[in-house]
């Protein structure tokens, strides 16, 4: 495979001096006995994107689904090590989940609207978390629904349900959603996997376009499309870290033997 | 042919044979049932069913405060019943999930759900009738809300778990609490699965005679009163059936003709609200 470098991606590099958002710190995972992670270190910088690299069952979903400890609702999972939120180790018993998950915002595969009106979907999160006048929460999901590109095609249909949108516009809702409550990270597990080319390109473009002010960690099962849009590049093997850099090390120039394989396809 | 292709094709045309008369012997009593109870009910049918109160034998008259008296006993039922079903439901299918307790629980109320209805009457007798000292329709519309929270748990809790996970995932991603996520987001879902429940419910207990007759029991004259027996539908189909008076018998017949449309019409309404809807 061959990964033109692109100047916009320019604007997607992280410079090495970016403060650390997330520390992750010997993290292990066990579905009941099984163990899917096995003590992985490394650090997701403040803004910009972060990619989750790896083939299915690598582990990159977990270690996703366990940074916002959304995996908590099933009993027979559990985490063993440290993820640090601005050096607070979210993990530890004590952290009120609901308040975690209100700074570390999720978008999932599958687009999942709620059964509500298209405005209620954006405004229902944020007015449990701020007490808004009318016109103060009208504003913020016009802000919310610009943000994720949508606005243009639902302002005439914001009283009708969610679920007539299409599969690309319910995505990007999903988003906006996130995106109204001002989380300071937001994790994207394979966002784009269901949808088909041009909703995936608006995708990519609102996620560049706010990483300037969010800090994005996405899982995705395509490399081009962490070579297109990720200032790093994790890659994941069999719930170990191989390597981590910028594009360049990842896509150019991998150190590691099983990433050079995977990168340039002859696995995975 | 080979002997093995044809034993095959005569195994195949007799167990279709077979099949085929299973199913047209159980749906010959269901017809003949239907038939009978459409065809001496309808000629029973008058607008005095619905202005008189039940006659003494040789006379004319009604079932009005039969009629009333299911109506408001079966309403206590639902008041009762239905938001004790859904929370229990709600319980197993939010709270408990897989755990122990839960399944348990899901046990138990299945148990409950396949309970003869005379004993759940007999239960009601001893809890409430014996020591108030006469039969009530309030003990009748416990002992029908009794025989609906099983119901509407069962439903309430499948509904529930049809919800995908991913829809409480993405909800809960939010930072919002497991409380509003239930009320909010999951019951929006699952709503048509509970109504249906309920209803189906109600199409249980309506016609339910053995509860009523150790609780309710029965009352010639029209009342409103919960505190005394009170007259319905079933027991009065009961009482009217066995007796030797020809009159009562066709007013037997126009309450089980009525009662059966009642039910089929929940029937319908039931599948009207389930018909496939889009759901991404």
């Amino acid at each position: 495979m061959s990964v033109r470098l692109d100047p916009a991606l320019k604007a997607m590099a992280i410079p090495a001096d970016r403060p650390v958002k997330l520390a992750i710190r010997d993290l292990e995972f066990f579905y009941g006995k099984h163990r899917a992670l096995n003590g992985i270190s490394f650090d997701i910088p403040e803004n910009g994107i972060t990619a989750i690299i790896g083939p299915s069952g690598c582990g990159k979903s977990t270690l996703l689904r366990t940074m916002n400890r959304i995996y908590e609702l099933y009993p027979d999972q559990s985490a063993r090590g440290e993820i640090l939120l601005d050096g607070d180790n979210l993990l530890r018993a004590g952290v009120d989940p609901e308040g975690l998950r209100a700074r570390i915002g999720m978008v999932f595969q599958k687009p999942t609207p709620f059964n509500l009106s298209v405005y209620d979907n954006v405004a229902f999160a944020l007015k449990h978390y701020e007490r808004l006048s009318k016109a103060e929460t009208q504003e913020r999901v016009e802000r919310s629904l610009r943000q994720a590109a949508l606005w243009d095609e639902v302002k005439d249909k914001l009283n009708r349900s969610a679920l007539a949108l299409s599969g690309g516009q319910q995505q990007r809702l999903c988003i906006a959603r996130t995106l109204a409550v001002r989380p300071e990270v937001i994790l994207l597990d394979e966002p784009t996997s269901a949808l088909d080319p041009v909703s995936t390109a608006r995708i990519e473009e609102l996620i560049v376009e706010q990483a300037r002010e969010f800090t994005f960690v996405i899982v995705t099962h395509n490399l081009q499309q962490a070579a297109r849009i990720a200032g790093r590049t994790a890659f994941m093997l069999d719930g170990d870290l191989i390597e981590i850099g910028d594009h360049d090390r990842i896509f150019l120039n991998p150190q590691d033997d099983r990433t050079r394989d995977y990168v340039t396809g002859r696995f995975g | 042919m080979r002997s093995i292709v044809r034993r095959r094709k005569a195994v195949n045309a007799a167990v279709l044979i077979a099949a085929t008369a299973a199913t047209l012997f159980a749906l010959f009593w269901l017809v003949w049932i239907l038939w009978t109870t459409v065809s001496q009910g309808f000629a029973a049918l008058s607008p005095r069913l619905l202005t008189e109160m039940t006659p003494p034998p040789g006379a004319d008259g009604g079932l009005l405060n039969a009629f009333f008296g299911s109506a408001v006993m079966i309403g206590l039922a639902v008041v009762i019943g239905t938001p004790i079903g859904i929370l229990a439901g709600t319980y197993l299918a939010e709270y408990g999930r897989r755990s122990k307790l839960a399944e348990t629980i899901r046990f138990v109320n299945d148990i409950l759900l396949s309970a003869p209805s005379i004993v759940i009457g007999l239960f009601v007798y001893e809890l409430v009738v014996r020591p108030a000292g006469h039969f009530s329709g309030y003990a009748g519309g416990l002992a029908l809300a009794i025989i609906l929270v099983p119901v509407v748990v069962r439903t309430s809790d499948e509904s529930l778990r049809l919800v995908p996970n991913q829809l409480r995932e993405a909800a809960l991603s939010l930072g919002l609490p497991q409380w509003k996520v239930v009320t909010h987001i999951v019951y929006r879902s699952a709503a048509t699965g509970v109504a249906t429940g309920a209803l189906l419910g109600i199409a249980r207990i309506s016609g339910e005679t053995a509860p009523l007759l150790f609780t309710a029991l029965n009352n010639q004259y029209w009342t409103a009163d919960l505190a005394s027996p009170m007259a319905n539908v079933p027991v009065v189909i009961f009482q009217y059936a066995m007796s030797p008076y020809e009159s009562w018998h066709a007013l037997a017949w126009a309450g089980a003709l009525v009662v059966t449309a009642f039910v089929l019409a929940l029937s319908i309404l039931v599948r009207v609200l389930l018909r496939p809807r889009t759901y991404k």
